[in-house]
């Protein structure tokens, strides 16, 4: 079929792999968010935070620094799990920002011109395409989270020495695997709620309360029964909970987890029902064709 | 031996609660297959399900040999689809879309490129290939429609309601494409469309559907090489002796007042013959037409017919 012959001929080239083909999906999805400049600015500034907390590091472990700016090692708060909790906090609650913003630029654009039956007409199954989709968010939420954070814990291990990192290397398993729940219930709470709404800029707006009425709701309902399992409707009080356990915070965390209250099995039990739900939203809305019922 | 391009097995597909094919039984061999049908009839609900978009409640459907549930990721890898409805992202220039769809078909990035810009000057958009889909006419996205499902090269084209808000040169058009696409290679069609005349002009056979049931299934190409053996002469001058002649050659004749003739004629005789035999009797044919039983007729006689069973059209 070449141009100047303008007559049509068939495909006798070789062609990719069948599981890679995701990636595709994956691959023209960064180079149009990178299009954005809102994108660009908001990605910059969910990594700014992670600058600040390596300086901090920094001055934490440099005693001429803390000499020069007058500061002594006592009034700082010390580089150990707490310091790494907080860090997580903040660049989940950034993760979560960015994902009210990307999710749905994912996915309203293929459903709002019904552009998924030529999605799902090719050798390409539903899966491929959430996979596709969740790769996308994957990889920028890890941008965010995990990764600066193991960043700042090298950061932390090289200039304290001393053997820090032996006796902190067990760190890294709760940076990652609770990163990994926040993404994973991030990305798929955002690929649910923009199938669901399919207009853009309504999904950001749904997502974005999904997060804080049923927090409201649930603290009504504490306030009204005098419970504390209003919380469960508290998915980010739910991860932190989540969060303290997988560093040993057994304390409390700055205050604000209250052990007393909803145990940790039940948080692990709402962060999976939040997935198992978006599940459910997306194998119902991801259809190439809907069915009138009647 | 080559697979039949549909092989419909008492195919019933119940959506929402509602039977909406019920047990089509069928099998169609030609590469050109039209899909006829009033509103409602399934003609949607019949590609979706071969497709693999729907699952069958009852019955089988296999295209180019291959089982539309059990095999649907194989049998999507030789299809092109154009669906009825708008499908594309708008925001997306028309070239990058159409290569983007070439790579989830399995195309190398380049092979996908070069594809879609060959896919795009094929037909006809080659200057606005670089436009955002989204500013296309209708006309246009209905051809970006088109571009997308044959960048890839496959072997089943797959056309709902190709020709759908086009104005008439550009329908023109679109139905040479279809006929070209057809021509130039072993490309399979599977067209689905309102207008009978988008159907006759470029298939071979079609698929009459009716309230979820085949009304008929018609092999136009028989039906047009029967039509050329069925003559109407209007003639002056004819003696019964010219009908006795045209008997001898084996043909059959009606005589009708005014000097009308019907004949039909057997496959050995040619229309020369005729024209022979009416210069020996020293008779004027002044018109002579092949009688011309179009797919307007086939599709009115298959409504009727099916209307008969249930009273209703």
């Amino acid at each position: 079929m070449a141009v100047y012959k303008r007559r049509y001929n068939s495909y006798g080239g070789s062609l990719t792999p069948q599981w890679s083909r995701f990636f595709v999906l994956t691959r023209y999805a960064f180079a149009d968010l990178f299009k954005s400049r809102f994108f660009v600015l908001l990605l910059i500034l969910s990594i700014i935070p992670c600058l600040f907390f390596a300086g901090y590091i920094f001055i934490a472990n440099n005693k001429t620094i803390q000499l020069l700016m007058q500061v002594r090692s006592a009034d700082l708060l010390s580089v150990e799990t707490k310091y790494f909790i907080v860090i997580m906090m903040v660049q989940t609650q950034a993760a979560f920002l960015l994902n009210c913003w990307v999710g749905p630029v994912l996915i309203s654009g293929d459903l709002t011109n019904g552009a998924l039956p030529l999605f799902l007409s090719r050798p390409f199954s539903r899966a491929d395409y959430v996979l596709g989709k969740l790769a996308v968010l994957g990889l920028l939420l890890s941008a965010v989270t995990w990764i600066p954070c193991l960043l700042l814990f090298s950061l932390q291990s090289g200039l304290a020495r001393n053997g820090w990192i032996w006796s902190h290397l067990w760190m890294v398993v709760p940076i990652i695997f609770c990163s990994a729940i926040w993404i994973l219930m991030l990305s798929l709470i955002s690929l649910a709620v923009s199938a669901w709404v399919k207009l853009r800029i309504v999904a950001t707006g749904v997502i974005f309360i999904s997060f804080f009425i049923p927090a409201g709701l649930g603290e009504m309902f504490n306030a009204i029964m005098g419970t504390y399992w209003g919380q469960l409707l508290n998915f980010s009080y739910m991860f932190r909970l989540i969060l303290a356990k997988g560093f040993r915070e057994e304390s409390g965390l700055l205050g604000s987890v209250d052990w007393i209250g909803v145990p940790v099995w039940a948080a692990w039990g709402v962060l999976i029902a939040v997935c198992v739900l978006s599940l459910f939203i997306l194998n119902v809305r991801l259809r190439a064709r809907e069915t009138v019922r009647g | 031996m080559t697979n039949p391009t549909i092989e419909l097995d008492g195919l019933e597909v119940q959506l929402g609660g509602r039977t909406i094919l019920h047990g089509l039984t069928g099998v169609l061999k030609s590469r050109a297959i039209g899909l006829l049908g009033p509103n409602g009839a399934g003609k949607s609900t019949l590609i979706n399900t071969l497709l693999g978009f729907h699952s069958p409640s009852k019955g089988s459907a296999r295209v180019l040999g291959l089982n539309s549930h059990n095999d649907g990721k194989a049998l999507r890898a030789l299809v092109g689809y154009m669906p009825e409805n708008d499908a594309f992202i708008s925001k997306m220039s028309g070239v990058r879309f159409v290569r983007y769809m070439a790579e989830i078909s399995g195309l190398p990035a380049e092979q996908a490129m070069e594809r879609a810009h060959e896919a795009f000057v094929y037909v006809g958009l080659g200057e606005a290939r670089y436009r955002p889909v989204g500013t296309y006419s209708l006309g246009m996205k209905q051809l970006a429609k088109l571009a997308q499902a044959i960048a890839h090269g496959p072997q089943l084209l797959i056309l709902d309601e190709p020709t759908n808000g086009m104005d008439p040169p550009a329908r023109k058009r679109l139905i040479e494409l279809i006929r070209e696409i057809r021509e130039a290679s072993d490309i399979c069609l599977l067209l689905s469309s309102h207008l009978l005349r988008d159907v006759e002009e470029t298939c071979d056979e079609v698929l009459i559907l009716r309230n979820g049931k085949i009304a008929s299934i018609c092999n136009l190409v028989e039906e047009r090489r029967a039509n050329r053996k069925f003559l109407e002469l209007e003639t002056i001058g004819a003696e019964p002796s010219f009908t006795t002649s045209l008997e001898s050659l084996g043909c059959e004749c009606a005589v009708f007042a005014n000097g009308r003739i019907k004949v039909v004629m057997p496959d050995s005789v040619e229309i020369r013959e005729v024209f022979k035999v009416a210069a020996d009797r020293g008779v004027q044919i002044r018109r002579m037409n092949h009688r011309r039983d179009s797919l307007e007729d086939i599709f009115l006689n298959a409504m009727e017919q099916t209307g008969a069973a249930d009273g209703r059209i």
